[in-house]
């Protein structure tokens, strides 16, 4: 118990740290890039007022301070939440991060959904069948998907849904429909909330809008699901204690998943923690695709309004997030295999 | 007088005919990213519109824009009225010149510092492990924005984005790598005779840490083009006229439904070149660590 507690303790302590890391390298790529980073930091304003913007940015930066003491002060304000307005949509960039965030977390959520158990099944499947065709072709199938750009797959099967089956999935949520039966967002997450307000209908709409992009995003721990489980898996049915099993003349279905399966599921959680934060980056590119509002879109819009500060808001909050991820993967890891303790 | 060529390059040869012969999947990958490399050193050559391929939208552009496939315009044109063929062959060179800049010069910095942590224990190693995992946390994307808006969108933006982040990941292989190579007597007994140290890690340790690392960066030429036109596609990296496949097919994403061939074609270009780089990688890397090269069957 004290070995683990004290794990816990290295592990949480070491990615304070990194983030602490993180913020610094951001800040330099604000002071360090050419140009005045104050008239940036304040979206390079124009007209009678800009003055008075920059020097309240500059105020903002602590520029007039030494440069130790600038890193500190803005770590202290990223760390307190305090990382100032966005330009464009002219509310606190964290919670402009955060609305939109959500809808990008209901899509990975949804599609990891999806996605962890058909991999997985896959996986197994083409680990049994290794060096036969439909094992050589499974392989080739997570090959290819992993291959293959997520944007591209996205306009493909939109076209296909919206041309061939005929069904729009557009957008996150019908928005005249929506008005009319008085929806309004409770925690962001659309399912979740249609559900809270008994609204079938608008579930199934949300449902039809979410399901293709979430197809998409579910590609990814499919393809990796396959490759990892199939590497995982035929090293664990190539271990003593699972001939053993197979000579002691248990069934061939306890034998793959609770002997084999069941060694494997460490190393697993640890690819698809690790796969989920990736996809992260992946579900932006779709939602872009698909029109959904998300980060993605949010990002887009904020290059286009050329709003410096939530590009750096987001990759700093992105970035703790990935961290945030990594560690609970890995107390998770330890909490299964006992063997990862330190 | 004979010209004596370094070792290295006899036993590289020796391992691609020896792949060539054995694996499948490294024939058809290989002769995928020779006919890329092919088309993108002859496309400014053979391209019909070169102007257009460039980015200069046609005078009368309004009766020639979103022509589907045809022989006139073999991919069809955009919707500005250019010819989408001349685009995609000189997005080719663009595609290439990303992928071997970006590992390039992450692979540098990449082996240098791995092999440094390594070697150089105690402080030197715990500090750059931490600049590695900090590193290894951001996402190439998101460093693009600010650094699109600080100097502008460009090559520049894309090849300095990426290697932020790849660096660091050939920093870890490498130091993962260079920790057992240093345990071994050929670095071990220079150590204690005296070599200086520059010596040992250029001669021993970066030659026998630099070829597992290198096989490990081919099998990323594949990913390191998915994530650039990922970024270029989002419009954070190249400029919107630009003969890039991830460019072009953001150009079409407004009109996928009227003119789909704009952003599919060069999508699938993105995906045959990143499918050959991969398979060369994979069989590279099965051939190379013999892991789990055995055929495998369960026998019940």
């Amino acid at each position: 118990m004290v070995a683990s507690l004290n794990y816990l303790f290295k592990r949480v302590f070491y990615s304070v740290f990194i983030v602490i890391g993180i913020i610094v390298v951001t800040y330099l790529l604000i002071i360090l890039s050419p140009g005045d980073p104050a008239a940036r930091w304040a979206g390079n304003p124009r007209g009678p007022g800009a003055g008075k913007a920059i020097e309240f940015a500059r105020v903002e930066l602590n520029l007039d301070k030494p440069l130790y003491l600038q890193v500190v002060l803005f770590i202290y304000n990223v760390l307190t939440g305090n990382l100032g307005v966005s330009i464009s949509t002219k509310t606190p960039v964290l919670t402009a991060i955060w609305t939109h965030m959500s809808s990008t977390l209901e899509l990975l959520i949804f599609a990891y959904m999806i996605g962890i158990p058909i991999g997985v099944f896959l996986g197994v499947f083409s680990s049994l069948r290794r060096g036969s065709f439909k094992g050589d072709v499974l392989e080739s199938i997570g090959f290819v998907v992993a291959n293959t750009p997520s944007f591209w797959t996205g306009m493909a099967l939109f076209l296909v849904f919206s041309e061939v089956l005929g069904v729009s999935s557009y957008g996150r949520i019908d928005t005249r429909l929506a008005t009319i039966m008085g929806f309004k967002p409770i925690t962001g997450f659309y399912l979740i909330d249609t559900l809270i307000q008994g609204n079938i209908i608008l579930f199934f709409d949300v449902l039809k809008r979410l399901i293709p992009p979430a197809i998409v995003v579910s590609l990814y721990p499919i393809g990796t699901g396959i490759r990892v489980v199939r590497v995982l898996m035929s090293e664990a049915l190539s271990e003593d204690y699972v001939k053993q099993a197979i000579a002691l003349g248990v069934s061939r279905r306890t034998v793959i998943w609770d002997y084999a399966f069941k060694g494997i599921i460490p190393g697993l959680t640890q690819v698809m923690g690790l796969s989920f934060v990736y996809s992260l980056v992946d579900a932006m590119i779709v939602e872009y695709v698909f029109g959904r509002e998300g980060l993605g879109s949010l990002l887009v819009g904020a290059v286009v309004s050329n709003d410096f500060k939530l590009a750096v808001a987001t990759l700093i909050i992105i970035s703790t997030f990935y961290i945030i991820a990594n560690t609970i993967t890995d107390i998770v890891q330890a909490w299964i295999d006992p063997r990862v303790k330190l | 007088m004979t010209i004596r060529l370094p070792t290295w390059i006899g036993s590289a040869v020796f391992t691609v005919k020896r792949v060539w012969k054995r694996r499948v999947r490294f024939r058809v990958g290989l002769i995928i990213v020779s006919a890329i490399t092919l088309l993108a050193i002859l496309s400014p050559f053979i391209v019909p519109y070169p102007s257009e391929g460039w980015g200069l939208i046609p005078l009368n552009n309004t009766n020639v824009s979103g022509q589907p496939p045809s022989l006139n315009h073999l991919f069809g044109t955009d919707d500005k009225g250019r010819d989408l063929f001349s685009r995609v062959l000189l997005g080719s060179s663009t595609a290439l010149l990303q992928i071997v800049l970006v590992v390039g010069v992450s692979l540098v910095i990449g082996l240098t510092l791995g092999v440094l942590a390594a070697y150089y224990k105690g402080l030197v190693e715990y500090s750059l492990n931490y600049l590695i995992e900090v590193f290894l946390a951001l996402p190439a994307i998101l460093i693009a924005i600010p650094l699109k808006m600080a100097f502008g969108p460009g090559l520049h933006v894309i090849i300095a984005s990426m290697v932020l982040t790849w660096w660091a990941w050939y920093g870890r292989v490498a130091s993962v790598y260079a920790r057992s190579v240093c345990e071994m007597d050929y670095v071990v007994i220079p150590k204690l005779s005296g070599l200086p140290g520059y010596k040992i890690v250029v001669r021993h340790v970066l030659r026998n840490v630099s070829p597992p690392v290198i096989v490990q960066a081919v099998t990323d030429f594949g990913s390191v083009l998915l994530e650039a036109s990922a970024i270029n596609f989002l419009g954070f990296g190249l400029p919107p006229d630009y003969p890039d496949w991830g460019v072009i097919a953001q150009n079409g994403l407004y009109y996928i439904t009227k003119m789909p061939w704009i952003s599919l074609i060069p999508g699938f270009f993105i995906m045959v070149t990143a499918l050959g780089f991969s398979m060369i990688g994979d069989a590279l890397r099965d051939e190379l660590d013999p892991k789990l090269r055995r055929r495998w069957r369960l026998w019940f």
